[in-house]
């Protein structure tokens, strides 16, 4: 069982830093420009990086800030995949490290700019138009499957085996990712959003009144018996 | 995380570079990391020599929270305009001359009430409407925001300064499918004279997820 899996709901952790920036350090946002880079001319994709964090020593992830992971997952990445070698990564970050004032080498595809940006703007739209019969309807209940743990996932671990209520059928079908490895989002599917009472899932917190609302790909639902 | 960034200059033998470079402060490890990164980049052919810098330029100033600030201020002004937004998001903010874009593909809109309030998260990862807000804050990636907005979000939000009124009931969308959604918050008192310039001006990224409240009081820093 892999922690980021299931973070949703761990009791015990104390107050959030709330910090409000994007970038801490001005390296964060150099090493976000490579990362789009990398969107953007398909070399990954946000499961790739998402195998990465799930993969992590869980203490490691709860250590370490939001961009030195990724710079460790973005490494390991272009290393496995032969992008880079790991020796001339380690050899040139120590060029910079002892000479910091070191310039960037003034050459570079002049191509890639205009590429990275236009990705910016589109994006990666997820739905594909293809005719689907849904299993369940909106009003439907419905059970979240305790489906078998993977390498990668989209369902928060906090909500298996509760009972929620279809609240939207999303039109058409989504493709999560045929690249990797995941729990069954290899195929285009349904979409749900499906909302909880909070005491359904937790029913020793305090009632509110208070819902939540998750989308679920269709494989990770299940029809409940009417009464 | 410790950022005391001496400049020792101990010698030790060779095979303690890692000790050595942790002396030096991790911040400067990083940085000289990520410059190895994008001179690799740049070795190889795989970005041009202003990617980097047109990357930040861009969420600098074509997809930030200036874009979801401009979508709240309109809505608050043209009851027709929110129906449209919250019912279809995607076509409404071209209305504002917005794009759609990376992490906007599916946009889903909802709206503070006087009886409900709603707050945004991501438990397995990062996802967040990135054509509305550019890049997602430190908070919201933060493993322990995740952790426990879901269960306890009156908690959490008593973390970002936000004292919830008891009889609102919160409503939380976990993100882990294809839609990013957005909060268009509650319009404080006293702004019925407010060009929505100046509406915009009064509200943040953390409100436009819920983590805030919009108040016409000045806020420090």
């Amino acid at each position: 069982m892999k922690l980021q899996q299931f973070l949703g709901g761990i009791e015990g952790l104390g107050p959030v830093a709330v910090e409000k920036r994007v970038f801490v350090q001005p390296w964060e946002a150099r090493l976000f420009g490579v990362h789009a880079t990398m969107m953007g001319t398909s070399i990954w994709a946000w499961p790739d990086l998402r195998v990465k964090a799930e993969g992590m020593n869980p203490l490691d992830y709860f250590k370490y800030r939001y961009y030195i992971k990724w710079q460790g997952a973005m490494a390991e990445f272009l290393v496995e995949r032969g992008y880079i070698e790991a020796a001339e990564l380690d050899a040139l970050t120590q060029r910079f490290l002892d000479n910091p004032d070191t310039p960037l080498p003034e050459k570079g595809n002049p191509h890639i700019t205009d590429r990275v940006i236009d990705y910016l703007w589109t994006g990666d739209d997820p739905y594909r138009n293809i005719a689907t019969q849904p299993k369940f309807k909106v009003g439907d209940s419905v059970c979240v499957k305790d489906v078998p743990l993977g390498i990668h996932t989209r369902l928060p671990g906090y909500l298996r085996k509760k009972v929620g209520v279809v609240e939207v059928v999303y039109d058409g079908a989504y493709l999560y990712w045929d690249k990797g490895p995941t729990d069954g989002l290899g195929t285009p599917q349904p979409v749900y959003n499906v909302r909880f009472n909070t005491t359904d899932i937790w029913p020793e917190i305090p009632d509110h009144g208070d819902v939540l609302y998750n989308d679920f790909f269709e494989v990770y639902l299940d029809s409940v018996q009417q009464q | 995380m410790s950022t005391h960034d001496h400049d020792h200059d101990h010698q030790h033998a060779s095979g303690e570079h890692h000790h050595h470079d942790e002396e030096r402060g991790p911040e400067s490890y990083y940085a000289a990391r990520t410059k190895a990164l994008e001179s690799l980049f740049r070795e190889k052919g795989l970005i041009g020599t202003d990617t980097v810098d047109r990357v930040i330029h861009f969420f600098d100033h074509e997809m930030g929270p200036f874009n979801g600030a401009r979508v709240v201020a309109k809505a608050w002004t043209d009851e027709a305009f929110k129906a449209r937004l919250l019912a279809d998001a995607n076509q409404a903010i071209k209305e504002l001359g917005l794009r759609e874009g990376i992490e906007g593909e599916n946009l889903k809109v909802v709206e503070n009430t006087p009886s409900t309030h709603n707050v945004v998260c991501c438990t397995l990862c990062s996802c967040w409407p990135w054509p509305l807000l550019g890049l997602p804050p430190y908070w919201f990636k933060d493993p322990v925001f995740r952790a426990r907005v879901v269960r306890e979000p009156r908690a959490v939000l008593k973390d970002f300064g936000v004292e919830l009124d008891s009889a609102k009931k919160v409503a939380i969308w976990d993100s882990s499918a294809q839609v990013r959604f957005f909060v268009i918050p509650q319009r404080p008192e006293g702004t019925e004279h407010f060009s929505e310039e100046q509406l915009a001006a009064l509200v943040s990224t953390e409100a436009m997820q819920g983590l805030g409240l919009v108040s016409t009081a000045q806020q420090g820093a």
